[in-house]
């Protein structure tokens, strides 16, 4: 992960105003934290929308969980489950993806074309057939949670199964909702700026080839991003506390550098926060706009502390605690100084000039 | 007689207590408040009034698990302000306690004592399951 992959995800994501994806343990902490951070994200003008749409994370969230090879792992391999929870327009879509056996795909199928072609009387009589029916697989699934989303979601659950190997394929299911009331017997009307299922796709890649562990854009502000802490938290459990500390302290530092110094456009002060592990290592991305006339000090800042050796920044540390930061040129805050000392790999940065007024500011640390 | 000064630990702040007549000076918890200036300028305010007239002896504990960089700033203003009584001549000395195993509090706390000018003890004590 660098900088550069940052810019990319936040270019694809470029018309998704609340994007969060995930690909690490699928815990009730996890799922409760997801739930959370989506929650703290949404607009008022969602509000309605907010039961239903943690309803259907959970049900999504937990089919996932369910179906799970149910391994303790703490680096997810590049292929594994996925969930995907965004906000694109007026809608808001859930997206889960699992690995299953080829020869169960029939079976999975069968079920989704059903309640797929199923009008809302089909739908309340298939549940109730299955409710009654002992036919529950192992699983407990029986696929009642297929009839429900369905329900709620009043339209269609987009799916795909893309093949791995000869054993195993990956299994994409979309759940939409939208904010404003569709009328339930009209039929779906075909919407320009509908996401659809191979979208998903392409960020499972995106997030699988990068390693990416958890990633979230939205707007910024401590409140909001305290869920990630969380559930990043939940994914270090095994490593030792020195580690965790330091990936919290990271977290911390660089998170409240968005939400304080983040430029802000539309009322929001938006960014992308994505963290991500490899062979052993975490690699922390942020992004975020910045004002154009903030761009040259922060670079320069940036530049001196990798430049410095890590007595260097010791000292400099050391320095400021006693005397504070003097703002002048040839210094360095306190949280770049600590993340620099905190890391032997240098600061990866990159400002990309949106327009006249803001750039595009990400940056990347491996510890 | 200053009032004691009390403020509750929240998922952000730490707890301060602060209280002259049982000679209690104790920090604790975590502290990424986003806005430090604001957090600590009560509880400077409280120890500038209370190094005008001390006790006989002031021990000072920290037991912070975490803090961000700019409220270790303020952690310092602190202790610098402690440094003002050792200068006058009275017995006052910081005590750093860390979680049995918390490398990074224990490595954070021989930083500060290595700026600072006070009679400085760090202190390991045994811990439950580091809480995020």
């Amino acid at each position: 992960m660098t900088a550069e992959t940052v810019y990319e995800f936040f270019q694809v994501l470029e018309r998704d105003k609340i994007s969060f994806t995930y690909r690490g343990s699928f815990s009730n902490t996890a799922l409760a934290m997801a739930t959370e951070l989506i929650k703290n994200n949404m607009d008022e003008e969602h509000s309605k929308l907010r039961n239903k749409l943690s309803f259907l994370m959970i049900e999504s969230f937990q089919n996932i969980a369910r179906y799970a090879d149910g391994e303790d792992f703490d680096e997810p391999t590049e292929e594994s489950d996925f969930f995907m929870t965004r906000n694109v327009g007026k809608a808001f879509y859930i997206i889960s993806a699992n690995l299953i056996d080829n020869d169960k795909i029939a079976q999975v199928k069968e079920k989704l074309d059903r309640v797929n072609t199923s009008d809302k009387k089909e739908l309340n009589d298939l549940y109730k057939t299955v409710l009654t029916n002992k036919q529950i697989n192992e699983k407990g699934g029986a696929g009642l949670g297929f009839i429900e989303m369905v329900r709620k979601t009043k339209g269609k659950l987009p799916y795909a199964f893309v093949k791995i190997n000869d054993e195993r394929s990956i299994f994409f299911m979309q759940i939409k909702l939208e904010s404003e009331e569709v009328d339930e017997n009209a039929p779906a009307k075909s919407d320009e700026n509908d996401v659809k299922i191979d979208d998903a796709q392409k960020i499972h890649k995106l997030v699988s080839s990068e390693r990416v562990l958890m990633m979230h854009k939205g707007s910024f502000s401590q409140e909001a991003v305290a869920p990630v802490l969380r559930m990043v938290e939940d994914n270090m459990h095994s490593m030792k506390l020195k580690m965790q500390k330091k990936v919290y302290h990271f977290l911390v530092e660089i998170l409240q550098n968005i939400s304080k110094h983040g430029y802000v456009v539309d009322n929001e002060r938006e960014g992308i926060f994505m963290i991500g592990i490899r062979n052993g290592r975490f690699e922390i991305g942020t992004g975020n706009y910045i004002d154009n006339t903030k761009t040259e000090n922060l670079k320069s800042q940036i530049d001196l502390v990798n430049s410095m050796s890590l007595e260097e920044l010791n000292e400099m540390y050391r320095k400021y605690l006693r005397e504070g930061r003097i703002t002048e040129s040839g210094s360095a805050g306190l949280g770049l100084i600590d993340l620099a000392r905190e890391t032997d790999e240098k600061l990866n940065y990159r400002f990309i000039p949106l327009n006249d007024k803001y750039s595009f500011f990400s940056l990347t640390v491996k510890l | 007689m200053p009032q004691p000064l009390t403020i509750e630990k929240s998922k952000n702040n730490p707890e301060v207590i602060f209280n002259k007549e049982e000679n209690i000076f104790k920090i604790s918890g975590r502290s990424i408040v986003e806005d430090p200036n604001k957090f600590y300028m009560p509880i400077y305010e409280w120890l500038e009034a209370y190094i005008a007239d001390p006790n006989p002896e002031t021990e000072f504990k920290f037991d912070l698990e975490y803090f961000n960089s700019s409220s270790a700033r303020q952690v310092m203003k602190l202790i610098m302000l402690l440094e003002k009584l050792h200068i006058a001549g009275k017995k006052v000395k910081v005590v750093w306690l860390f979680e049995q195993g918390d490398e990074m509090s224990q490595e954070r706390g021989q930083e500060i004592k290595a700026v600072s000018k006070l009679p400085f003890d760090i202190i390991e004590y045994e811990s439950d399951d580091f809480d995020l």
